[in-house]
Formats: C-alpha cells, structure tokens, sequence
C-alpha cells in the first residue's frame, strides 16, 4: 500500500503553527509594554521598612505637598517655609503668587553640625577657622514651585560642572550642578515634572569631623521619589 | 563680479548677527554678574603695589551678606574688615577652597550656587527674589538678594544693616562706592 502525504494539509498545519507562535509573541509583548509603561508611571515606593519621608511634614502647610518620599538616613527633621511664610520674612513685598515651598532638613552627626562660636569671627582661632572647623550646619534644602514648567538659570564658572543625571531608580532624570572645589563645593539638583519644578541644595563641607551634607547619588535619589 | 544686492545682503546678514549677539551677552549680564564681580578682600597687591582686593562698596555688602547668613556675620557695613576676613576664610575652607581672604572668582560662584529664587523660574517676583537660607532648622539665618535687570542687589536685613548700609534697601553689587539699584527690577 502506498502512503500518499498531502502536503496542502502539512504545509496549512505548519502555517497555523507559526501563525499562534507569532500573535503569542506579540500579545505577550503589548502586556510587557503595557505593564512597563503602567510601572513607570506610578511614583517609587519607599524602601521596604523605611519611613515615608512625607511624615515629616505631615503637621505642617507642607502637607499635600510633593516632597520626597525617602530621605539619607542622616536626616533628622525638617523645617517648612510656606509662600506666606517666605514673603513675611520681606515684609510682605512680595505676593506669596508664585512662590516657591521650601522645606530644609536638618543631617546627623558631627560634619553637619554648627559650630560657629558666638564671639566676633575676628576672635576665631585662625587654626580652627582654615581647617574647616568652623561651619554653618549643613542641610538639604528642598524647594518645590507648584506649576512651575522651568529650572532657575545655568551656573556658569570655571569650576563648575553641569551634567544631567538619571534618577537611580528610573522615571527621570535632573540637572546636577556642582561647584568643583577640590572634591567639596555646593551640589543643587534641579529637575521638573508635570506638577512643577524642584530643587535640592546641600554643600559637600570640609570639616575636620570628615565631609559634611550628601552625595549626589542620594540627592537624586530623593528627586526619584518625589510624591504626593 | 559681486552685486550691490549681495554686499547689501550681506552687510545686513553682518548686522543682524551682531544685534542677536549683543542681545545674548546682554541677557546673560545679570546672571554673570557674580562671576565678574571684582576680587574682595585680602587679595595681594598688584604689578603696581596697590592692593587688588576691593575694601568697601557694593560687592564687599555682597559678600558681607552671604555671609551673615553662613557665617554669622554682622554687622554688614559694605566695609571690609578683620571679621569679613575671618568669616570668609572660614566659609572657604568649609567648601573646599584655599582659605586665603580673597573673596575672587571661584568663591564669587560657590557664594552664588548657594542662592535660591524663591519665586518660580519663569515668573519674576516684585522686590528681593533670592534667597541665601542656611543653618539649622531652629536658627536659620537668611541673606536676600535681588536679580534685576542691570545688576544683582543685597537686600540687608534690619540687626544685619550697619550705616551706611540701611535695612531692607537694594544695593547693587556694581563697583562703584555703595549705590541704590537704579534699573528696573
């Protein structure tokens, strides 16, 4: 008996084969895409067992505000500064329209504390004054202007270094401006999103307690998690 | 040969090009201001024997006021004197700078990179706009500044203000003697 092979059937059967094959790959590619795009989109959780940054400011006019949601370690507390607030300060010359929130968190340890003596600076040992040894506290300053769709002006200067920067965690990237002094200097971090611009301001200070303020990686890590 | 039409053409192409030029130069003017302030302080002598460093004027009150608000500093009389030079060697060897009591260019822009608008980028705030806020949260100490058109200008808080320097009054960094802003701010 001869077996006859109907290759009109083989050859449909094969068509269907890879005709299932291809649309599996391309319904399981719009879901990648799709989730991708979902998970982009939604604000970074903070780290598992970290506070809510946010909580911080939970009592105060900053409240609703979008602030960070995770801050170093280091930091202790915050102070906010309201627009009514800020435009107090210069006797009410300035309408609060427009202005900016400001929220200063203060750092633990040694490097990042005050130490500037209450006497004339004429008086200051000069030994402790070029070591560093006296110094300003050293804080993150965090500004946001709701609405707001640009960043405050370039620094220009031999010394400093303008790059921009993505966000460690993904969803952004900001502008990280540094003034180079000998690997200290201030560091601002300034970026926008569809709720407004934003920046972060802390010195890298030489201390003879070791270097005071943050890194840039966790500046920006701060700027990834923006919420509220 | 080369028209009239062309030279013509190109001469306006020339003139254009110079206008968009000084326009861009102009616009960047106020934000440089820092940067090309003059050296302040204990800054040596020149080929000349005079001294470089500026020892009074509005560029002295600049420097004054960033560092009332880092330092502590006061009185700010746009008067150089043994606490200015105290106060800024320690500011710059705080950020990493030789501390050597010439407030020059390096230290002009890491005084500069400290100030922050307090009014949103895009919009220009009646009266000082720039703030210098330092410290800790329970004792911040704040230095104003105001970006105008022409020049920036230290707006000196009352306690801060010394004579001849008043209170809450823009003064502008220019190198002339202490003067009231006069452009449009």
């Amino acid at each position: 008996m001869t077996m006859i092979t109907d290759y009109r059937k083989a050859t449909r059967r094969n068509e269907l084969v890879l005709g299932g094959a291809v649309g599996l790959v391309v319904v399981l590619a719009v879901v990648a895409v799709t989730l991708l795009i979902t998970m982009g989109g939604e604000p970074e959780p903070p780290p598992e067992g970290a506070p809510d940054a946010r909580e911080l400011t939970a009592d105060t006019c900053a409240a609703g505000l979008r602030q960070p949601a995770w801050v170093p370690e280091g930091v202790m507390r915050a102070q906010v500064a309201c627009p009514e607030d800020i435009s107090r300060r210069v006797g009410d010359s300035t309408s609060p329209d427009r202005l900016g929130t400001w929220i200063v968190y203060d750092l633990h340890g040694p490097a990042n504390e005050e130490t500037v003596p209450g006497a004339a600076p004429g008086s200051w040992p000069q030994a402790e004054v070029e070591s560093g040894a006296i110094h300003p506290a050293t804080t993150i300053t965090y500004v946001a202007y709701p609405g707001s769709e640009k960043l405050s002006s370039e620094l220009g200067g031999g010394t400093v270094e303008v790059a921009w920067m993505d966000f460690p965690e993904g969803g952004g990237d900001a502008r990280v401006t540094r003034v180079e002094n000998n690997g200290y200097g201030p560091v601002r971090v300034e970026w926008t999103d569809d709720g407004g611009s934003y920046l972060l301001l802390t010195v890298l200070g030489r201390t003879p307690d070791g270097r005071s303020g943050v890194g840039v990686e966790d500046l920006l890590r701060m700027a990834g998690s923006l919420a509220g | 040969m080369v028209s009239s039409r062309t030279w013509l053409q190109l001469g306006g192409g020339v003139i254009l090009a110079a206008l968009v030029t000084a326009a861009f130069l102009q616009g960047r003017a106020a934000e440089d201001t820092w940067t090309a302030n003059d050296p302040v302080g204990d800054c040596g002598t020149g080929a000349l024997g005079g001294e470089i460093g500026r020892d009074s004027g509005g560029e002295v009150l600049a420097a004054q006021n960033v560092l009332s608000a880092t330092h502590a500093l006061e009185p700010a009389t746009s008067s150089w004197d043994a606490d200015s030079e105290a106060a800024v060697r320690a500011f710059q060897a705080w950020t990493g700078l030789p501390p050597d009591g010439c407030v020059n260019t390096n230290t002009w822009v890491t005084m500069r990179a400290l100030v922050v608008p307090v009014c949103a980028p895009e919009y220009r705030c009646q009266g000082p706009d720039q703030l210098l806020h330092w410290g800790p949260a329970r004792e911040s100490r704040d230095a104003w500044f105001l970006d105008a058109d022409c020049d920036w200008a230290s707006w000196v808080l009352p306690g801060i203000a010394q004579s001849p320097v008043a209170s809450r009054t823009p003064y502008e960094f220019s190198r002339e003697p202490l003067t009231e802003l006069r452009c449009e701010g």
